[in-house]
């Protein structure tokens, strides 16, 4: 039986957990990764099918997956089942908890999308009254976010604009189209830019964890990684009050075990290592583990159809191609209805365009199709969510999931800044596109449930004060100075973007300084 | 392998060897795994080694899958409707009609079967699902009744124009209209054409005009699926 006790163990094998590992082990230290779900194999999981060999025909099987919008027939098998792993919720603010419990977790599956945050969200509390700033600013983080951008190449144009901070970036300058130019003439009469994606190209069509950090930790031969075992609470020396390990239960046969480590690092996302840590009672003697929950706004958009590219008259010159509007409220001008801001990503399609952009139907309706093919525009808000006390997670114990661990009841809402901020989002975007002399063809003003875009942030803020924060600026528990989350969850507040570059940039932050703080014995 | 290679062995494999359609042979030889053991001999622990075994090899070993020309069952048999009153079947049928008939070659509601689809879809739905669908079918017969005096399965196309087009919206995804006949409308239309589009006649007419066939994509296994959330 093996009694070693580890160096470092990281519960969660996502893009921070696998930033840790990567950064620890070339560092010399030797790193144990628990994951709960299995490895997924590309070749061997998955298959080119139509959806008339699938049972339902492609619809999503009815009841299963609810939360999950952007769960299909197809892709069903990679979520985290709902029947599996519950949580809770007040019935009438639900909440959309997306979860990967696979090997390499949402990082196998994330949209890419690559953004700094700004001193506009470091320093909220300074720009817009309200909230909390960070203890930390774009200086900082910058050097990290550069290596990161390097490692996961990062796409993009260099725009100067202080909310939309540039990058260490693969330079993107490739012409606009037409209808993009169209666009961006638009924003220009009314003020609002219009620049470039930014994105993640990662290698061989993947920008993972898998594929982009624990290759480098293997190669150490430092890294021992186990999946399909379900950590069930941390476990702490008695007599000095550190972290020395973990209990966890296999997946598979329910056998319970333990592992001793010197430090624990939880990246197991920011509700998971929350839920750790609350079933674990430990890290909060400030009381707000759990709370200031947020993530961003999705859902609010416009569709419309560029009337030139119509009839079989899209070229490549005229259409295609991505862009993004990042936040341009409440930078040098105050909205009077809402604080922060939000963006709109951008894309236009030379491909078929979805029939229910048409109230019609049978021959009417393909006529419309087939005329409006490849004219496609499109616009979808990514805004941010205040952080409220209020707004919170907390243990439900009368539910346990599969392994008999207590769940998360999840109590979280928008507010009228949200809604007021989704409401001048889509009337912005629809403005832009009929100056561009888009026809807009059909608009949505209501934010998805709080947790669609997958964001959840923000549940071990960090900060200076151990009163008022889980985690101080390291990522390193106030209470527990061997113990560090590394997810979201140490995020104070949050802007339009998402948060995957800066979580990329923390846990690497705080790898180097628990390295640090490891080689000097400080800590372990 | 020609078929009655194939054939020989099926019949040479006891039952219980089913992986040998699976790339992945057992780890002993069939015999040993396919036998029952009794009651006596699963109590007492095997006998420990003192020395290695010869490794015997699986009687499967070497064995390639064939390539076995399956079909689905949509192909060679219809859908037991059970769900849907008459009346509703029969609305929905005409509803399905009057969405999406066939067109260019392609079919239509009613030849792909998305009514008697859409019947078994709805019947292993949340009860939620299935009061908006069977109110839908009352609420549109009800108006056929009121405007026309016949039900909605009697109505020409005139007619079903003026009980559907105030209905039709536009909307983004996930957020269909929230006014319950609107709703019901814009859904069912939504749904009535992914079964169509879906449908194996699609994707065969979709060939024969050369073009793709919608509905194709990555399909993911259930990958090491917990035990227990099968038994």
């Amino acid at each position: 039986m093996p009694e070693e006790t580890v160096d470092v163990l990281i519960v969660g094998s996502g893009h921070s957990g696998g930033m840790v590992a990567k950064i620890l082990t070339e560092k010399g230290i030797s790193c144990v990764m628990l994951n709960a779900g299995p490895i997924v194999d590309y070749q061997k999981d998955r298959e080119l099918k139509p959806a008339y060999e699938l049972p339902y025909r492609g619809f999503k099987m009815p009841g299963r997956l609810p939360h999950v919008f952007q769960a299909n027939e197809f892709n069903a098998n990679t979520w985290v089942d709902e029947k599996e792993v519950p949580y809770t919720y007040n019935q009438d603010e639900p909440y959309n908890w997306v979860r990967v419990r696979l090997f390499g977790g949402r990082s196998l599956f994330w949209a890419r999308q690559s953004f700094r945050l700004s001193d506009y969200e470091f320093k909220a509390k300074d720009h817009d009254g309200f909230g909390t700033n960070w203890p930390i600013d774009l200086s900082d983080l910058a050097p990290y976010y550069s290596r990161v951008e390097e490692i996961f190449r990062v796409s993009g144009h260099p725009d100067g604009l202080p909310q939309y901070p540039d990058g260490n970036f693969v330079v993107d300058d490739s012409p606009w189209s037409g209808s993009m130019q169209r666009f961006i003439a638009a924003g220009k009469k009314l003020n609002v830019p219009v620049c470039k994606a930014r994105s993640a190209m990662g290698r061989d069509g993947l920008a993972s964890s898998i594929n982009l950090l624990l290759p480098d930790a293997f190669a150490t031969g430092k890294l021992t990684a186990v999946p399909n075992v379900v950590v069930r609470e941390i476990t702490v020396d008695k007599n000095t009050g550190l972290a020395n390990g973990a209990n966890f239960v296999d997946r598979h046969s329910r056998r319970e075990m333990s592992v001793k480590a010197r430090v624990v690092v939880l990246a197991a996302g920011c509700l998971e290592s929350t839920r750790l840590l609350l079933n674990s009672k430990l890290a909060n003697s400030s009381g707000v583990l759990g709370h200031y929950l947020i993530d961003n706004v999705y859902g609010p958009g416009v569709v419309c159809s560029v009337p030139e590219a119509r009839d079989g008259k899209a070229t490549p010159d005229l259409m295609g191609g991505d862009g993004l509007i990042p936040r341009f409220r409440n930078i040098t001008t105050k909205s009077p209805n809402f604080i922060g801001g939000y963006a709109l990503n951008l894309w236009s399609s030379d491909r078929a365009m979805g029939a229910r952009n048409f109230a019609a139907y049978g021959a009417e309706l393909q006529t419309k199709l087939d005329s409006y093919y490849g004219s496609g525009f499109y616009m979808s808000m990514m805004g941010q969510v205040l952080s409220h006390y209020e707004n919170h997670v907390s243990i439900n114990k009368s539910v346990v999931d599969a392994w008999d661990i207590p769940v998360l009841h999840i109590d979280t809402k928008y507010t009228d800044n949200e809604f007021n901020m989704s409401r001048d989002a889509v009337d912005t975007g629809v403005a832009m596109a009929e100056a561009a002399g888009f026809e807009v063809l059909s608009k949505n003003y209501e934010p998805n449930p709080p947790g669609y875009s997958i964001h959840e942030l923000g549940t071990c803020r960090m900060g200076d004060d151990p009163k008022t924060s889980v985690l101080n600026k390291w990522n390193q528990s106030h209470d527990i100075e061997n113990l560090f989350v590394v997810d979201g969850s140490s995020f104070v507040s949050t802007g339009w973007q998402n948060p995957t570059m800066t979580i990329l940039a923390l846990s690497m932050r705080a790898a180097e300084r628990t390295a640090e703080q490891m080689q000097q014995r400080n800590i372990g | 392998m020609r078929r009655r290679d194939f054939v020989k062995a099926i019949v040479t494999v006891p039952v219980t060897a089913m992986p040998i359609f699976g790339q992945n042979a057992p780890p002993t030889t069939i015999e040993k795994t396919s036998e029952p053991q009794s009651a006596s001999s699963a109590a007492a622990p095997p006998t420990p080694e003192t020395a290695p075994k010869q490794v015997e090899q699986p009687r499967s070993f070497g064995f390639q899958s064939p390539a076995i020309p399956a079909t689905i069952p949509d192909e060679i048999a219809t859908t037991e409707q059970h769900y849907f009153r008459a009346e509703h079947m029969a609305t929905l049928r005409k509803l399905g009609d009057i969405l999406l008939p066939p067109m260019n070659g392609y079919p239509g509601s009613t030849q792909a079967c998305a009514p008697e689809f859409i019947d078994f879809l709805i019947s292993v739905s949340p009860v939620e699902r299935q009061t908006m669908y069977r109110s839908g079918l009352d609420r549109l017969n009800a108006e056929s009744h009121k405007q026309f005096s016949i039900p909605f399965a009697q109505v020409n196309a005139e007619q079903a124009d003026a009980l559907l087009r105030p209905w039709l919206r536009t909307w983004m995804v996930d957020h269909p209209p929230t006014e319950p006949f609107a709703h019901f409308v814009n859904v069912a239309h939504e749904d009535i054409r992914t079964a169509t589009m879906n449908s194996q006649a699609w994707s065969i007419a979709a060939t024969s005009a050369g073009e793709r066939a919608p509905g194709i994509g990555w399909y993911w296994s259930p990958i090491d699926p917990d035990i227990q959330m099968y038994v």
